[in-house]
């Protein structure tokens, strides 16, 4: 951390009781700034006290609680933000990676293609802090819910088990199986849908 | 002139934490962080996990404080906390980003996520400081089951990413 911040200046204990002294009459206890989502779409937060509730909708926009619940609507800015919380921006992790594997008809056994982007994966996945790989499989519509539950999740597995044993962290692999909730092209129910039976990889 | 620009950005978490930081400033927090060896009961309830850690960061559990590090996991109950120059990023089984800004002191409440279905809660007590939430799954199926509480308010969330901060009480 560096010490830049304005703060710093002020460290004799005097000083200090002062300021929190005088802060305890008005600051707010608590701050939430709603921040632009990634891909742009709206978002909404509500921040509730036992005398109210306020809502932000644009971001940037700021709700502060007083002592007694008392809220109200400020407005800050991009640069403002990265001013007061630098920390809360630098750390912020890369966004997930994605990859689709495909699997042989009918099996848990990946194409030799999939096969293929298995290193890619771990890789990825290696070159991050704390880095995570979550599988999930999927099944077509073939089939009852609870069957497809079960294959999808035995795919999601079946890669998982190919990832430890290239050396990845048991701990830090989950394998997911979505059944038929989640169709790459969706079909009507019992529609056999090759490019459905897949795994989403998420580097993360 | 600068400092009073400060104040009128920050809130009483924030200004007053740095004094007492300052004063109790020494040796003990240039120790190497100690490492952690992941134990089998972590793994079969790992809620989330650690990503970029820097400076001193911890999980407690039942009392026992461990440092943080990239990859160690938390599970449900867990206390988080940074020291006044640490801050830590994780991730929580449902995709959601929690980065937590220095002098901060978070509960992971509550946490129930089903990967096959998408459904569970999320409620976190943030103490002390500040965090950034980036939600995941959780937020965009179940949008009201998403909780942020502090001493003084309750933050509800519907896909979204914003900072909470918040005074220690």
């Amino acid at each position: 951390m560096t010490f830049d911040h304005p703060l710093r200046f002020l460290t004799t204990p005097a000083l200090a009781l002062a300021l929190a002294a005088t802060l305890a009459g008005c600051a707010p206890t608590t701050r939430v700034t709603l921040l632009p989502q990634a891909d742009g779409a709206a978002s909404v937060v509500g921040v509730s006290t036992p005398v109210g509730t306020q809502f932000l909708r644009q971001p940037y926009q700021v709700a502060t609680v007083g002592r007694q619940g008392k809220l109200d609507l400020e407005t800050t800015t991009a640069e403002k933000v990265r001013e007061t919380y630098p920390r809360l921006l630098a750390l912020q992790p890369p966004a997930p990676e994605r990859f689709v594997l495909e699997f042989e008809p009918g099996s848990s056994q990946l194409t030799p293609e999939s096969q293929a982007q298995l290193a890619t994966v771990v890789a990825s996945a290696q070159a991050r802090a704390g880095g995570e790989i979550v599988v999930t499989g999927h099944t077509d519509r073939q089939g009852t819910l609870e069957a497809n539950d079960r294959l999808s999740l035995a795919r999601a597995q079946a890669v998982r088990s190919l990832l430890v044993a290239r050396g990845f962290k048991p701990e830090l692999i989950e394998a997911v199986g979505r059944g038929e909730r989640e169709p790459l092209v969706p079909t009507d129910d019992e529609v056999v849908e090759p490019r459905n039976r897949r795994a989403d990889v998420v580097v993360r | 002139m600068r400092t009073f620009i400060a104040l009128s950005l920050s809130s009483l978490g924030l200004l007053t934490a740095p004094f007492a930081a300052a004063q109790s400033r020494g040796p003990a927090e240039l120790a190497p962080a100690a490492v952690v060896v992941a134990s089998p009961a972590v793994e079969a309830s790992r809620i989330g996990t650690f990503k970029q850690v820097e400076g001193q960061a911890w999980a407690a559990r039942a009392g026992a404080r461990r440092a943080a590090e990239p990859g160690a996991g938390v599970v449900l109950a867990d206390r988080l906390s940074t020291g006044q120059n640490g801050a830590a990023t994780l991730t929580l089984k449902d995709g959601t980003v929690l980065t937590m800004g220095p002098n901060t002191t978070m509960d992971l409440s509550r946490f129930q996520f089903d990967s096959t279905t998408q459904k569970g809660h999320v409620g976190l007590d943030l103490l002390q400081g500040t965090v950034r939430v980036v939600t995941g799954l959780l937020a965009r199926i179940n949008p009201e089951l998403f909780k942020v509480t502090t001493p003084t308010a309750v933050v509800g969330v519907r896909g979204t990413d914003f900072i909470v901060e918040t005074a220690a009480p």
